[in-house]
Order: C-alpha cells, then sequence, then structure tokens
C-alpha cells in the first residue's frame, strides 16, 4: 500500500477485524519494524531507524489508546507534565506545568489537573490522554480506538478535538470502527483488508465501502 | 525605571541545573522509589548477594593469603640449609663454605650460629615453649645457602650431605617434591574456590534478573508511556540500573562490613599466629577486601539489572 498524510490533516482508518490498522499504527510509531517497505514519519526513516534512536521518531508522534494508560498515581496535570519531561530533560518543572495546564484547557480539563485518573470519567480521562498527547506538539497524531471505550455523545465531543487538533496544523490519523462518525465527517477515509489498502477516499465523500468500517 | 531590579540567571547554568533535576528525579529517585516498593521482592536478591560477596570476600583474603604463602615457600624452596655437627672442626665448616661459594651453582652462602638458629626458633609459634623446655640449645648451626637454580637442589644436597662438617642424622633441609605438592594444593583450593564462586554468581545473578523482571513487570505501563512519549532508552533502562546497583550497594555494604569484621578480627585474636597462618592479611588488606566488595555489590547488582532489561524489556 501507498499512503501519505498532510499537515492538518484528519484521516480515518478503517476496516475489519484484523485487517491491519493497528499494525499501521505500530508501524508509524516504530513498534514494529516493517519486513518490507519504508515508512518515513516526519522526514524519519523509521524502517530504518535503530532501537536507540526510536525515541527521536517517538518524539514526533503523539498516540491515543482505547484504554488511555494514564498513569494512576499521578494526577492529570502530572500525567501530561510527566510524558513532557521524560521526553525532554530541558524542561523545568515551572514550564512543564504551564504546558500541562495549557494543553488541559484547550482539551477543557483545566480545572481538573488535581485529580486523579480514578476521580474522572471515560471521556475525561481520554481528554487527558490527549492533552498528553500533544503537550509536546507533534507533527502527526495516532490514535487506536479512542473512542471504542465512550458513549457516543462523548466520542463526538472526542472527534471535535481531533479535528481542532488538525486544525492546527498535526496530521491526524484515527483508526476507529465508529461507522456514524466517520460517515458524518466525511473527512479522508482509508479501507483496509487483509493489510491491503484497497480504498483511499478523500475528504467530503461518501464511500460505499464505508460499510466495511461496520464489521 | 528607578528602582526596578532584574536578577535573571545565567541560561547555560540553569539548563544544566533542570537537567540535573530532572534526570536527579526521573532516574534516581524513581529508583529509590520503585527499590522500596520492591523491597519485599528483592530481599531473596540481597540475601543471595550478600553471601556470594562475602563468600567471595573471604576467599579472595584466603587466596591473597594463599598466593603470599605459595610466593614465600617459593623463596624458601631455594633455599637448601645445610645442619652442621655440634662438635665440627672450624677447618672442616671453613672448607665446605669456600667449596660451596666457589659453586657457580650457589648465589650466596650465609652462616647461621646455634644463637641465631634459637633466635629464629623463638619467633615462630609454638617453638619458644620446645625451646625453652629443653635445657640446652636443641639447634644446630647451619649453613644457608640460596640456590640459583632450584632443579640443582638435589645434587647440591648430595654433595654435601656427607662432608664432615654436616650433621649425620639431619644433614640438610631438602625435602624432594615439597614445593610441588604445595603448589597442587593451592592450585588444587584456588580451582574449588573459583568454582564455588562462580555457582555463588549464577544464582546471585539469576536471583537479581528475576527481582528487576518482576519489577519491570510491576511497571510495565509507565514503561510503555515512557517509551510512547519518546523518552530516550537510557532514561526508561537507567532507573533498573540504578535499582539493581542499590539492591548490590546493600548486599556489598553488608559483605563488606562482615569481611572487615571477621577479618579486622581474625588478626586481633590472632595476633603473630595470624601472620603465619595467612601472610601478607593486614588491617589495610582486610580495608581494600571490603572496599573490592562493595564494589562488587554495586557492578553485580546493576550488570544483572542489565542482563534482564535486555532480556525482558521490549522496545
Amino acid at each position: 500500500m501507498h499512503l501519505e498524510l498532510q499537515p492538518g490533516e484528519l484521516a480515518f482508518l478503517v476496516g475489519p477485524s484484523g485487517a491491519g490498522k493497528t499494525t499501521i499504527l505500530k508501524l508509524i510509531n516504530r513498534e514494529i519494524r516493517p519486513t518490507h517497505g519504508q515508512v518515513i514519519v516526519a522526514g524519519i526513516a523509521a524502517h530504518l531507524l535503530k532501537a536507540s534512536r526510536v525515541a527521536e521518531l517517538r518524539r514526533r508522534v503523539g498516540v491515543v489508546f482505547q484504554d488511555y494508560k494514564l498513569l494512576p498515581r499521578l494526577t492529570a496535570l502530572e500525567n501530561v507534565a510527566f510524558a513532557l519531561q521524560v521526553a525532554d530533560l530541558r524542561i523545568s518543572d515551572e514550564e512543564a506545568r504551564d504546558r500541562s495546564l495549557d494543553a488541559l484547557e484547550a482539551v477543557g480539563l483545566g480545572d481538573r489537573g488535581s485529580a486523579l485518573p480514578h476521580q474522572l470519567s471515560g471521556g475525561q480521562q481520554q481528554r487527558v490522554a490527549i492533552a498528553r498527547a500533544v503537550v509536546a506538539k507533534p507533527l502527526l497524531l495516532i490514535a487506536d480506538e479512542p473512542t471504542g471505550n465512550l458513549d457516543q455523545e462523548t466520542a463526538w465531543e472526542i472527534m471535535d478535538l481531533f479535528s481542532d487538533i488538525a486544525a492546527w496544523g498535526t496530521a491526524v490519523l484515527v483508526a476507529t470502527h465508529n461507522v456514524e462518525i466517520v460517515t458524518r465527517l466525511q473527512r479522508r477515509v482509508l479501507t483496509l483488508v487483509d493489510g491491503r489498502l484497497v480504498r483511499d477516499q478523500q475528504a467530503g465523500q461518501i464511500g460505499r465501502m464505508a460499510w466495511l468500517a461496520s464489521s | 525605571m528607578a528602582g526596578i531590579v532584574l536578577k535573571g540567571r545565567f541560561p547555560r547554568r540553569r539548563l544544566i541545573q533542570i537537567v540535573a533535576t530532572n534526570l536527579a528525579r526521573q532516574v534516581f529517585g524513581s529508583a529509590a522509589r520503585n527499590w522500596v516498593r520492591n523491597l519485599a521482592g528483592t530481599t531473596p536478591a540481597i540475601g543471595s548477594m550478600t553471601l556470594l560477596l562475602l563468600m567471595t570476600g573471604l576467599v579472595g583474603l584466603s587466596g591473597f593469603a594463599l598466593y603470599n604463602l605459595e610466593q614465600y615457600e617459593a623463596a624458601q624452596a631455594s633455599v637448601l640449609h645445610v645442619y652442621l655437627r655440634d662438635n665440627a672442626a672450624y677447618q672442616d665448616v671453613d672448607s665446605l663454605w669456600d667449596r660451596l661459594s666457589n659453586d657457580p651453582r650457589v648465589a650466596t652462602v650465609t652462616y647461621t650460629s646455634k644463637a641465631q638458629a634459637l633466635a629464629h626458633a623463638q619467633s615462630i609459634p609454638g617453638l619458644p615453649a620446645l625451646a625453652d623446655a629443653s635445657g640446652s640449645n636443641p639447634f644446630p648451626a647451619s649453613l644457608d645457602l640460596q640456590v640459583n637454580n632450584i632443579n640443582d637442589m638435589g645434587a647440591i644436597d648430595g654433595m654435601v650431605r656427607y662432608d664432615l662438617a654436616v650433621d649425620s642424622v639431619t644433614p640438610t633441609s631438602y625435602d624432594p617434591g615439597a614445593y610441588q605438592r604445595i603448589q597442587q594444593v593451592v592450585f588444587g583450593l584456588a580451582v574449588a574456590g573459583l568454582a564455588f564462586l562462580c555457582l555463588l554468581g549464577f544464582v546471585a545473578i539469576t536471583v537479581t534478573a528475576n527481582s528487576i523482571k518482576a519489577a519491570i513487570h510491576a511497571r510495565r505501563d509507565e514503561i510503555t508511556i515512557m517509551q510512547l512519549v519518546g523518552a530516550p532508552r537510557w532514561m526508561v533502562r537507567g532507573p533498573f540500573i540504578v535499582e539493581g546497583a542499590i539492591t548490590g550497594a546493600l548486599a556489598g555494604l553488608v559483605a563488606g562490613v562482615v569481611t572487615f569484621g571477621l577479618g579486622a578480627g581474625a588478626i586481633t585474636a590472632g595476633s603473630s599466629g595470624f601472620a603465619e597462618f595467612a601472610p601478607g592479611v593486614t588491617v589495610a588488606t582486610v580495608v581494600v577486601a571490603a572496599v573490592g566488595v562493595l564494589v562488587a555489590g554495586v557492578t553485580l547488582g546493576s550488570g544483572s539489572s542489565l542482563i534482564s532489561l535486555r532480556r525482558h524489556m521490549e522496545t
């Protein structure tokens, strides 16, 4: 397959279970290395990257998971600041705090910074995860089933956030099964079947293959 | 504008301070917190490592003493004492002395009188009582030869043992094969000690590596997040290596203190007898052994962690 995302573009990755959506995301983030082919992310050849240099790539890619993956002992603010400071030791506590607060405010949680993850709803936890993913201003944001554990209303809120993030210039790639969102948002839709890209539907179109996302 | 004073810090110094603070918190602070949290799981590792390091310290001191003993025996083996008859004529002794001095196989010849032999015997533990028990001086005068080549000892012994000046009952100190027997014993002890330490080392490394494996498992979410947000590999692994080093340092400290206590105690209790039994082992040697044990503990702990990380941590 050949796939290219532009800055500021929001795209959905759809397809039946086992089609390879998560694999694509893992290839982008260099969690796995391709047996052949090329993966270029923000100018870095991920397929050639040594294990010791993977961190350089990951600092340019934000990641959001279905299960949020927040550290339970840290507050929302600390979760975001932790991500910022472990990736760059030159960031002071004050700067990390300010930038983390900005990120939390951007996702609508400016007043919940001191809350622990278990004190937040699923939607709020996912917002914290998004704040963590974007706080370092990545060039690309990838999300694996980010609305899988959320109700439809909250899912829409999360998708609104992704749209806002894309509007500020970050490329966003979302793997999802949520047909309603994919259909109504009318963004670019990449349909995978058995590891192959069977359709690349540009934004604003409604494709006949959209049903594949509902498996 | 009067009265406004700006107090800016030198940016580079501030940057160094920030990096140092973050490093201390994310690597050392994190390691210390997790070490305390995992103390129950680490205890077997501390125990086995302490035992290994204690044995290393004691075997090391014993090995050092054996090495010195072997060196002493090697020097002694090339010395041949030719014991003189109590009633030997001066001319006979002089004649023998001249003959030996002119022999190219002999490096030096020195004379030890009966009084000097007695004085020397009295400096050896156990012998003063024997010397005092006898009314007369039982120790013979001797000509002490330093032989160039240890293989010539037998020939020189054969040359002098029937001389008129030489005691007919105990003519010389020559004991064929004595040095070789000592070498064999020392070699056997070294091999046994090394094998024992290897076995203990394997157990200690395995137990420590397993405790780090458990720590990796317990913190897998944190590790995943650190890896996904782009934390450098050394920063993800650093806390585990420090954690292993803390375990090793604690075990090394305990083992070092016990090694020092046993060594210093033995030196104090044994005084002159200890010097004969373990030549070269002094308080300074024991301190060096204790510090060595501590350093070995830190190395072993961090090394075991590294092995575990290589095997169990994914990128």
